[in-house]
């Protein structure tokens, strides 16, 4: 029985056979995702889409940046989406360490030439090694969706650039799922025209530079940056089309983050209990600094020595004088009692931007308050402070 | 130490270990991809119901076929001890006692009768060395695309068969390049077979990720509904245990809850606070010993680590290789690959040595890892000591049997109503669901026989008020006795003593007035007193400490054990100053230091008059890891109320034991010159086995044991020998249903079926109580059988053994040699850490 079928395996084919081809150093797959990493990193978009997601890598890398909020994924291969799907989901450190903004990550299965208003108002869409793989009536049609349709404030789109092929070995297309692939004149004539009639800008760049001798080829990808004209008159279609939802949602996530009072109570608390912890063992050391100077033995040169090992943050002088400004911690008898306001004054806390008033509600529960409710109390000596001196 | 010392030394031989080969970030070693791509593998420990901490050191996680091995508790069920027992053959299950109906925490999971798994070898041609672009390649051909299939790149598994023995398969690749795949069927598995049963597990793995829960070692956590106990800085994550195999009669599904114990706490914060505990001077050091051994997880991927060493001379500001060559800091790694800025460019960085998923290669892969990017897991040995801690924590985790019943009814629920999940089972073929119900028996009560008196206990929990009036069985009386207690609490001696006299009348057993020492508040101080006045003549030293600091007992303990032995009474200043509690501490410690004079205080109705019993149990030292301490405790008289035990410290990598003649063969001489004559029949309980080192046991250690048996006995006269191996910590439970709601089996409870495992002679008896959360049946499997007893007197000797713990006037859960090997054993391993002192032997001093 002989059966034959594509490979999906996305521009990979460098590793296929290795002593045909050119290597690119990154691969050509990992130059693009930087490319798009890089414009994420400039122009820090909230929602973000990556239209033929496939096997979601491309997704797995932006979840990491913290401007992301919404992060869509659209492909017509469900089982692929289902099979990835959990490679999206949040990591286990997430959950200890969350993000500041939530975010929520969704896989859509469908067409990129349907239009579902799920997918209005993006900022960035990208089309990564999509279009070659549109037959010609789909690539009539892409433009108006996405472009006309979504209307994103800024699309990508990358496609090999044919000029590149005579540079590999017996290919005449890279993928036999490719429909065409594009001299750098036509694939621009394609952008302008497109980019013209829906009032966008476009630029063009790529990756994957040519071997030395062969740069008239141009980039092995070539990609075209669209940014939407700023006052732009109308908002097409959009207002009378709400809520068209023609793609199947497969699989959708939603990270913690400090944005969840949840979240931001086991984060506040847990800052602070480590700060109020680092407090208390501080005066505790003094103390004993201090009852070491009244007697005359000779004292160990304990923390002038081994400066390699002294670890935690280094506070900038902003901190540190933020630090020094607020209420200091006391000592009432046995007592050990630090202001809230000197606790939101250290970077962890500060950083979270709770008021006091609301950080006193958010910990009550947790902590044991003074009378007043303005600081933190603990005892000052406990059952484990002498643990490690004693063996 | 020499394990740490080898990673030193070779992360110094390269001047900054960052540049050595294959010493990368962790995420760098990532190997398996889909399909049942798998977790880190790791060494977990969570806690695991009602209190106990359970360490388990497995590396679940990885597919079967990656690594070609089998789980280590598969291993074990490749042991088939029972076909050898000609006596429980047929049967192995007991008929006394009331039968009782119970539900275990096992779903059934049906399969079709005629259902087989058909594995498939698949080579390519030419040949790929991508894993991922062959399984891409044939996970994409149409052939296949609507078959249930797993498939790690070699191994393929089907529900259904293909048509031809040998499938020749094309795919292009996007190069072009036609690529032949050859499919050649090379086994049809039945549902019991092992390899089955292992893909079934990683069929559920699959399942469970699908209902968002994340694997952790072999269990699966749900980190989204957190448990949070902010006072001790620790989040516990929900989730279950799990795993499928074949019960005694059928494939099964065992599911319990689980909780994973988090610190809120990075590694950098822990070793922040240590400084400034510690100081400098001792900081390196202190950070070596908290924190090797510990498992962290790391921030930017799913995967827990050991941590092997801690790496000073490496910085984040130094660089390391990539696997392409290139070479880049860490810090500026963390930042281009997970966007995340180290705040800290002074920490060291953390050796973690993985262990090796391809057999071939056997130096372990090390890896670097951030300590500001690691969190803690599990407890620390210093929260474990800490009550109030463990109490908050067994607040949260102990659930009551009503409770984990809801758990694992939402479990099932949850599994059944994903669709995902659904289809999963469905492509296979597999009906999952119905919590199974069995019949177990409880078997009768035991009478306790005090000096004149027999006594049915009127809770057999807790029988210290039955014997409030009674003599106990015989003491020696105490006359010549020392007691060293702090100047503090001088005061509380004279309450103490004539408490101690006013309980100690009753009971038969006579004390007379101590020379009482008055020491300073220092370990020293104490030492130095015991040294001075302690003579052999002395029969007992009572201390009393100011604190529960571990130096004092132990330097009291090593003295008193092994340079000069006397059995000693450690006895904590807070626990006599307790209101209203004098009488009760002084009943507790009365029954101890008869116990350690040599003194029986009760017994049980033994029906088999010649019999030895002999508890075994094997840990590792505290302070030296590569040291293992066997605890030996056996019985020498009839009514089993005496012991005789051993401990030896050997060095060996496994637990298991090289010393077992010797100490039964001194067991044996013990018990003839008792009883002019040896036992007739001993049975050994062997507790402290672990995953899959049961065949050791029997290959290794059973033949030690009778090879002692057959030389102190030539002949006939030799005495029978069973073996039966005690395990604790199991993951079966059981609950008795009454009406519409669910409780624990009372103490004497026996599951003998259904639960069991066809391949073993084993039975489940619950045999303690827990007031509250849900108890847990102790596991018990006869693994060498020639006293031939029947399946119902080797249960219901069993039940009695685990009446006489001198320690606790009530039932345990284990036979109380066990419980004595055990105790034995923990004095050893954390306190003493050498060979007590033969003289003590005859007595129980390490209560």
């Amino acid at each position: 029985m002989e059966m034959s079928c594509n490979s999906v395996v996305g521009g990979n084919f460098e590793e296929v056979c290795p002593e045909k081809v050119i290597r690119f150093k990154p691969p050509l797959y990992k130059q693009r995702y930087q490319f798009v990493r890089d414009l994420v990193d400039r122009h820090e978009p909230k929602k973000v889409a990556d239209l033929g997601c496939g096997d979601t890598k491309l997704l797995k890398l932006l979840k990491i940046y913290p401007c992301i909020q919404l992060l869509v994924g659209v492909d017509i291969n469900e089982e692929k989406l289902h099979s990835n799907g959990h490679h999206l989901s949040p990591y286990l450190g997430e959950f200890v360490k969350p993000r500041d903004l939530d975010l929520t990550v969704t896989l859509y299965h469908g067409s990129v030439v349907e239009r579902d208003s799920r997918l209005l108002g993006f900022d960035l869409i990208t089309c990564i090694e999509l279009i070659e793989h549109l037959n010609s009536d789909d690539l009539a049609r892409f433009p108006e969706v996405v472009f006309g349709y979504l209307s994103p404030s800024m699309i990508v789109i990358s496609t090999p650039n044919a000029e590149f092929n005579p540079l590999f070995p017996t290919v005449t297309l890279r993928d036999a799922d490719h429909k065409f692939e594009w001299s750098r004149m036509e694939f621009q004539t394609w952008a302008s025209r497109v980019a013209n009639c829906y009032n966008y800008c476009v630029e063009f760049t790529g990756v994957g530079t040519p071997p030395a001798g062969s740069e008239h080829v141009g980039y092995c990808t070539q990609i075209g940056v669209f940014r939407k004209n700023s006052g732009k008159l109308a908002e097409p279609f959009v207002s009378q089309q709400h809520d068209q939802h023609v793609y199947k949602a497969v699989y959708t996530t939603s990270y913690p983050s400090l944005q969840q009072e949840k979240v931001l109570k086991f984060v506040l608390v847990g800052e602070l209990l480590i700060q109020v912890e680092r407090l208390r063992l501080k005066h505790q050391r003094m103390l004993r600094d201090q009852e070491k100077e009244l007697d005359p033995k000779p004292s160990d040169t304990d923390f002038s020595q081994a400066s390699h090992l002294l670890l935690g943050e280094a506070f900038t002088e902003a901190e540190k004088a933020r630090i020094e400004n607020s209420p200091q911690p006391f000592c009432e008898g046995e007592k050990f009692c630090i202001p809230l306001r000197r606790l939101l004054a250290y970077p962890k806390l500060h950083r979270l931007c709770v008021a006091e008033e609301r950080m006193r509600s958010l910990i009550a529960d947790s902590v044991c308050l003074s009378n007043d409710g303005s600081a933190v109390v603990v005892d000052l000596h406990n059952s484990w402070d002498y643990w490690p001196e004693d063996n | 130490m020499s394990g740490r010392a080898r990673v030193r030394a070779r992360g110094g031989a390269c001047g900054h270990g960052a540049r050595e080969a294959g010493c990368a970030p962790g995420h760098l070693t990532a190997t398996s991809a889909s399909p049942g791509d798998s977790q880190a593998s790791s060494r977990s420990s969570s806690i695991s119901q009602p209190h106990e901490v359970a360490v388990s050191s497995d590396d679940g996680g990885r597919t079967f076929m990656e690594r070609g091995t089998a789980r280590q508790d598969f291993v074990d069920l490749s042991v088939c001890t029972r076909e050898k027992l000609a006596h429980v053959k047929d049967c192995k299950a007991g008929s006394s006692g009331i039968p009782l109906r119970l539900v275990a925490n096992l779903f059934s999971l049906d399969l079709p009768q005629d259902w087989q798994l058909h594995q498939y070898h698949v080579t390519y041609s030419p040949d790929l060395a991508s894993r991922r672009l062959r399984i891409a390649l044939l996970y994409n051909h149409s052939r296949l695309l609507d078959m249930a299939k797993t498939f790690d790149g070699t191994t393929l598994f089907l529900s259904e068969k293909l048509d031809q023995k040998v499938t020749e398969l094309t795919s292009e690749t996007q190069r072009g390049e036609t690529i032949r795949m050859t499919v050649t069927l090379t086994g049809e598995l039945s549902s019991s077979s092992p390899v089955c049963i292992q893909f079934l597990n990683v069929v559920f793995r699959k399942i469970f990720k699908k209902l968002r829960m994340y694997q952790i070692g072999r269990n699966f956590y749900k980190p989204s509904e957190p448990v949070e106990i902010p006072q001790y800085k620790l989040t516990l994550w929900p989730g279950f245990t799990v795993s499928v195999s074949h019960f005694e009669s059928r494939l099964l599904l065992n599911a319990d809850v689980s909780y994973k114990v988090l610190r809120n706490e990075t590694v950098l914060e822990f070793m922040t606070d240590l400084c400034l505990r510690t100081g400098t001077s001792h900081f390196t050091e202190m950070c070596q010993k908290q924190l090797v051994g510990l498992i962290v997880l790391t921030r930017y991927n799913n995967k827990t680590y050991r941590i092997d060493d801690i790496d000073w001379s490496v910085k984040p500001t130094h660089v390391f290789q990539k696997r392409d060559g290139s070479e880049v800091t860490y810090m500026d790694y963390y930042k281009q690959q997970y966007n995340i800025t180290l705040s800290d460019l002074n920490q060291p960085v953390l050796v973690s040595l993985l262990k090796r998923k391809r057999k071939d290669n056997a130096e372990p892969q090390m890896v670097h890892l951030i300590p500001e990017l690691c969190f803690l897991t599990g407890l620390s040995s210093q929260a474990i000591a800490d009550f109030h801690l463990m109490k908050a924590v067994a607040e949260e985790t102990r659930l009551s049997p009503v409770g984990r019943q809801q758990q694992l009814a939402r479990l099932v629920d949850d599994i059944q109503r994903n669709q995902v999940a659904r289809f999963e089972l469905e492509t296979w073929g597999l009906h999952f669901g119905r919590q199974i119900s069995l019949t177990g028996r409880v078997v009768p009560s035991e009478k306790l026989l005090l000096q004149d008196y027999t006594c049915l206990p009127a809770s057999a929990a807790d029988w210290s008020k039955d014997m409030r009036t009674c003599k106990v069985l015989s003491s020696q009386p105490l006359n010549r006795w020392l007691v060293i207690c702090c100047a503090r609490a001088e005061n509380l001696i004279e309450a103490l003593l004539s408490c101690l006299r006013r309980v100690a009348g009753p009971m038969g057993f006579n004390v007379g007035y101590p020379k009482i020492i008055k020491v300073d508040d220092r370990p020293a101080a104490f030492l130095r007193a015991i040294q001075l006045h302690v003579n052999p003549d002395v029969q007992l030293v009572m201390c009393i400490l100011p604190s529960n600091q571990k130096n004092y007992y132990d330097s009291i303990k090593k003295y008193l054990s092994s340079d000069c032995p006397v059995p000693s009474q450690c006895v904590l200043t807070r626990t006599l100053n307790k209101q209203g509690m004098m009488m009760n501490v002084a009943t507790k410690i009365a029954m101890q230091m008869t116990c350690k004079l040599g003194g029986e205080l009760w017994a049980v109705e033994i029906p088999l008059k010649s019999l030895m019993v002999v508890g075994i149990d094997i840990c590792r030292d505290a302070l030296n890891k590569d040291v293992v301490v066997v605890g030996f405790v056996a019985s020498i008289n009839c009514r089993v109320t005496r012991w005789f035990s051993r401990c030896v410290l050997q060095r060996t990598a496994a637990d298991i034991a090289d010393c077992l003649k010797v100490c039964l063969t001194g067991a044996l001489n013990k018990w003839y010159k008792h009883n002019h004559d040896l036992p007739s029949r001993i049975i050994i309980y062997r507790d402290g086995v672990g995953n899959g080192q049961l065949k050791t046991v029997l290959e290794y250690e059973v033949p030690q044991l009778l090879s002692s048996v057959s030389e102190c006995g030539p002949g006939t006269s030799s005495s029978r020998l069973s073996v039966v191996v005690v395990r604790k910590r199991c993951l079966l439970r059981f609950f008795s249903e009454t009406g519409h709601t669910v409780q624990n089996p009372p103490p004497g409870t026996v599951v003998d079926s259904e639960a069991t495992r066809a391949e073993w002679y084993d039975f489940y008896l619950v045999s303690q109580t827990a007031n509250r959360g849900t108890v847990s049946p102790t596991h018990y499997n006869v693994i060498y059988d020639d006293n031939g007893l029947k399946p119902d007197h080797m249960q219901r000797l069993t039940f009695k053994l685990c009446h006489l713990y001198y320690n606790w006037p009530g039932l345990i859960s284990v036979p109380a040699p066990c419980q004595y090997a055990h105790k034995l054993t923990f004095l050893v391993a954390q306190s003493i850490h050498k060979e007590p002192s033969l003289e003590l032997a005859s007595n129980l001093f390490y209560l």
